[in-house]
């Protein structure tokens, strides 16, 4: 039998868009990622999955690790939300430095070992070995830090420097830092549970999307409102109207 | 002449698909962000609709049951269906639905243009020949790597992604860079990418040597006139072998019967032994010669 471009064509329509028809059906197909991280086997949440999209209040959520720890630990600034706060707009802050002749991002993983020292869960981690003087004066003030542990820390910091050096003075600073005065704001990566932890009732869900809270509030709220058929930007602004 | 151009136009809406479907997502995904709601589909992360994200993360899968960073189960499944599609046809993927192959090759089009003949023949055979194996040197330290790390390390030089999300911050100077340098190879070679560099065509090239849809050329009305050899943007040697199962192929079917070869049922894409077309192509072949001797062309 001959194989003409029609023929690739229609394997493709079959094989690529029944494939993926099939796989969202038997749930196989999904594009996100719940943002709860996974496991340890002690039922605690692994510190190695902590993720760049986690905001301060999902890392206090879930490891117990107070957000005004990391926003003083870090030198953030003290009006800092820990509701949009992500731990990978650290870079966006902090200057990259240059650490035994390799760039170091302030980042995830620098939060992960922070965490790990103060929570003292234990994490190995493969690129951080040195942190911000700032940080580590922190974690012995608090008492964390003690022993060998504090002798190693104590002799691998940096200095840590601001991108912006109105960082801290400026009245506004983008979208990194969003004031409790313009109220909460509903957008692509608002979680149902964010949502709700906002003050909206499920009632109030209810009436605007039409549909009862579901059981997963892990998922974004446009995720749940597109799986619906409704438009996430004609309703967004209608949960604080 | 005409009907060639026409049945070329599948794989090409085929390919300007798919590359402004990834070009959506990408927006979608930069509207997202930013808070905005997504265009006509949803807004997935270029790496949850790479199937290549499904290759690197393997490891991980298989030996703890979870994914790597910015890897989602839609990698996975993709990867699956993208290798099912391969071992029926071939490496169809890298000719038909690979985005930056697609770019690849439309900025190729204008190398085609400046050179002429002279396109896509500034490579030693014996040093194309080589580089040509790279890829597999680059899939084994990614996929490797990827394992040891757990992290996506691939993102840091992969130009697909720093073509596509161009507008963030994740994309790395050197990805930058790698694409910069294969933009400006594709006006030199085509495909330089695919060809030499890329761990997933080296993946999917792997299938060429079992695929069940094979390109077989019949030797007894072949007139040895390398138009299919002219047309190959990867360069292999087409018109001396009897079934192609060359690595480099992307099942492009630019060779074929059906686009360059001018002789029917010479050189086709087909699944059972062919008994009744050998005697066919011989009384065809007089008859299309005349018309098509010239060869095809791109």
């Amino acid at each position: 039998m001959k194989i003409k471009s029609i023929h690739i064509l229609l394997a493709i329509i079959i094989i690529i868009g029944g494939g993926i028809l099939l796989a969202s059906e038997l749930d196989l197909y999904n594009t996100t990622r719940v943002k709860s991280p996974r496991k340890t086997v002690e039922g605690l949440y692994d510190v190695t999955d902590m993720r760049g999209s986690h905001t301060l209040e999902e890392i206090e959520k879930y490891y117990q690790l107070p957000a005004s720890s990391v926003i003083e630990a870090f030198g953030l600034r003290p009006d800092t939300n820990p509701n949009f706060f992500q731990l990978k707009d650290m870079k966006e802050i902090f200057k990259p430095v240059e650490l035994e002749e390799e760039e170091y991002i302030v980042e995830t993983d620098t939060v992960k070992v922070f965490t790990s020292l103060y929570l003292k869960i234990s994490y190995v981690s493969d690129e951080t070995f040195y942190l911000p003087e700032k940080t580590v004066n922190y974690l012995i003030e608090s008492g964390k830090l003690i022993g060998e542990e504090k002798d190693y820390w104590q002799g691998h910091t940096f200095k840590l420097e601001y991108l912006d050096s109105k960082y801290l003075t400026a009245s506004e600073f983008s979208k990194i830092v969003v004031k409790e005065a313009e109220g909460f704001k509903v957008t692509g990566k608002t979680t149902v549970q964010e949502l709700l932890g906002s003050g909206i009732t499920e009632e109030k869900f209810e009436e605007v999307t039409g549909f009862k809270v579901p059981e997963d509030k892990s998922i974004l709220v446009r995720d749940f409102v597109i799986d619906k058929g409704i438009e996430f930007g004609e309703i967004k602004d209608k949960f604080i109207e | 002449m005409a009907k060639k151009q026409k049945k070329d136009l599948i794989r090409l809406a085929v390919q300007i698909f798919f590359l402004a479907l990834i070009i959506l997502i990408s927006v979608n995904h930069f509207r997202s962000e930013q808070g905005l709601a997504p265009l006509l589909i949803g807004s997935p992360s270029l790496h949850a609709v790479c199937p290549f994200g499904g290759v690197v993360t393997i490891y991980t899968y298989f030996t703890e049951g979870t994914f790597i960073q910015k890897i989602h189960q839609s990698s996975i499944t993709l990867m699956w269906l993208i290798l099912g599609l391969t071992l029926l046809f071939g490496p169809v993927f890298c000719g038909w639905i690979c985005p930056f192959g697609t770019v690849e090759e439309f900025v190729g089009k204008i190398g085609r243009k400046i050179f002429k003949k002279r396109y896509n023949n500034f490579i030693p055979f014996k040093l194309d020949k080589l580089l040509k194996y790279l890829r597999y040197v680059i899939l084994l330290l990614v996929v490797i790597n990827t394992a040891i790390s757990g992290k996506l390390l691939f993102s840091n030089f992969d130009p697909y992604f720093a073509l596509f999300n161009i507008w963030s911050s994740e994309v790395t100077r050197l990805s930058l860079l790698v694409l910069g340098l294969v933009l400006v190879g594709s006006l030199f070679v085509e495909r330089p990418w695919c060809k030499y560099l890329c761990p997933l065509g080296a993946l999917l090239g792997i299938f060429n040597l079992f695929r069940i849809v094979k390109l077989k050329r019949n030797e007894k009305s072949c007139i040895n006139c390398k138009a299919c050899d002219r047309v190959c943007p990867m360069n292999i040697d087409i018109c001396t072998s009897k079934v192609i199962s060359d690595h480099q192929c992307i099942s492009c079917l630019l060779c074929t019967d059906e686009i360059a070869c001018p002789v029917n049922n010479s050189l086709n894409f087909s699944v059972l032994e062919r008994k009744n077309l050998k005697e066919n192509s011989e009384e065809d072949s007089g008859r299309k010669i005349n018309k098509n001797i010239s060869g095809g062309g791109k």
